[in-house]
C-alpha cells in the first residue's frame, strides 16, 4: 500500500471520474425513486441516491487535499468537464434500461474503487462497500427476474450500455504490465483484470437465462481514442439542464456560506 | 410474493414482527426488508415466505366424527 501525500495526476483523474459517476448516479437514482414498479424500489433508489452522495463527499474531500478547487467540484463545471461514466449522460427511459444502466454503471465504479490500494482510501473503502453491497445485490436480484419475464428488454439494455461501460473502466491494453496506476502502486488491480472480473460476473449471472452478454471485445474501447482524464471515447457530456440541478442552480440564492 | 419480515434489538430476545414486503423472489425479498425495516440497528433480520408459514388451528380428531 502506498502513503504518498501527492498522488500522480493519474490517480486524481481516476478517483475524479469515480466521483463524478458517483454524482451522476446519485441523479439517475433520484429520479426514478418516486417512479419505480413498487414501493420497495422506491425506498431502495432513495437509499442508494442518499449513500452515493454521501460517497461523493468524502471523494471530493480527498480531490480537494489533492489541489481540485471546492468550487469547480461542486458549481462551477461545464457539463463536458464532468468525467462521469458515458452510460449515464442521459436517463434511461424505461425500468429494464434503468437498471440495467444502474447495475453495470454502480458496479464498474464499486471495482475500481476497490481496487484502489492508498493510504488515504483506508477504512473509506470498506464502509462504501457496506453500502454497495445492497446496491449491488439489488441489481442482481432485479436482473434475475427480469431476465426471466423481459429478456429481450435487458439483452437490448445490455448492448446499448456495454460500450461506454467499458470504456469507464479502461482499454484492454492496460495489463498488469502496462497499466500506469498499478505501476506507480496507487491500484492493486490492474484495468484488464477487472475488465475480465466485471464481464465473468454478468456471464455468470445471465447462465441459464435467454439473455446474452456482449462479448468482451479488446478493441472496445480503441486506446488510441480513449480520453483518461473522462474514461470515455469521444466528446459526450450530460446535459446541461441535469448540470443544473447538480449544481443546485435554481436555489443558490438559499446557499449557506 | 409476500414475506414476513422478522428483527430483535438483541441476542436472546424475541422476534418482533416488524412489516412485510412483496418480492420476485428470494434474493430480492432480503433486498427490500434490509432497505425498507432498517431503521434500527437489529442484532437479527429475518424473513419468511407467507407459504411458509404454518396456521397452529384447531383439527378434527382422526378417526372421529365431530371436532
Amino acid at each position: 500500500m502506498t502513503d504518498d501525500a501527492t498522488w500522480p495526476t493519474e490517480a486524481v483523474d481516476y478517483v475524479q471520474a469515480i466521483a463524478d459517476t458517483k454524482l451522476l448516479l446519485g441523479q439517475r437514482y433520484g429520479e426514478w425513486m418516486l417512479k419505480a414498479p413498487n414501493l420497495e424500489d422506491d425506498i431502495s433508489g432513495a437509499s442508494n441516491a442518499q449513500d452515493e452522495i454521501g460517497q461523493v463527499r468524502q471523494l471530493f474531500r480527498l480531490l480537494q487535499q489533492q489541489g481540485r478547487e471546492e468550487s469547480w467540484l461542486e458549481s462551477d463545471r461545464a457539463p463536458d468537464e464532468y468525467a462521469n461514466a458515458a452510460t449515464l449522460d442521459e436517463a434511461a427511459e424505461t425500468w429494464p434500461a434503468f437498471v440495467v444502466q444502474s447495475a453495470l454503471t454502480d458496479r464498474a465504479a464499486w471495482l475500481l474503487l476497490d481496487a484502489i490500494d492508498h493510504e488515504d482510501f483506508t477504512g473509506m473503502v470498506q464502509k462504501m462497500g457496506q453500502d454497495e453491497y445492497f446496491h449491488l445485490e439489488h441489481h442482481d436480484a432485479r436482473l434475475e427476474t427480469l431476465a426471466r419475464d423481459q429478456a429481450e428488454d435487458v439483452e437490448a439494455a445490455l448492448e446499448r450500455y456495454f460500450p461506454d461501460i467499458l470504456a469507464f473502466v479502461g482499454p484492454a491494453t492496460y495489463g498488469s504490465g502496462d497499466d500506469p496506476l498499478v505501476g506507480a502502486g496507487f491500484t492493486d488491480r490492474s484495468v484488464a483484470e477487472i475488465r475480465g472480473a466485471f464481464h465473468e460476473h454478468y456471464v455468470e449471472l445471465f447462465a441459464g437465462t435467454d439473455v446474452s452478454v456482449p462479448p468482451l471485445r479488446e478493441d472496445v474501447p480503441d486506446p488510441d481514442a480513449w480520453d483518461e482524464t473522462r474514461r470515455r471515447v469521444g466528446e459526450g457530456h450530460v446535459a446541461p439542464d441535469v448540470v443544473d440541478q447538480l449544481q443546485g442552480v435554481s436555489n443558490r440564492e438559499f446557499l449557506i456560506q | 410474493m409476500k414475506y414476513h419480515v422478522f428483527t430483535r434489538d438483541n441476542a436472546g430476545d424475541d422476534l418482533i414482527h416488524a412489516g412485510m414486503v412483496t418480492a420476485d423472489s428470494d434474493r430480492l425479498a432480503r433486498i427490500y426488508a434490509h432497505r425498507t425495516y432498517d431503521e434500527e440497528d437489529w442484532e437479527f433480520m429475518g424473513i419468511v415466505r407467507e407459504d411458509n408459514l404454518i396456521e397452529v388451528n384447531e383439527q378434527p380428531i382422526a378417526g372421529g366424527e365431530t371436532r
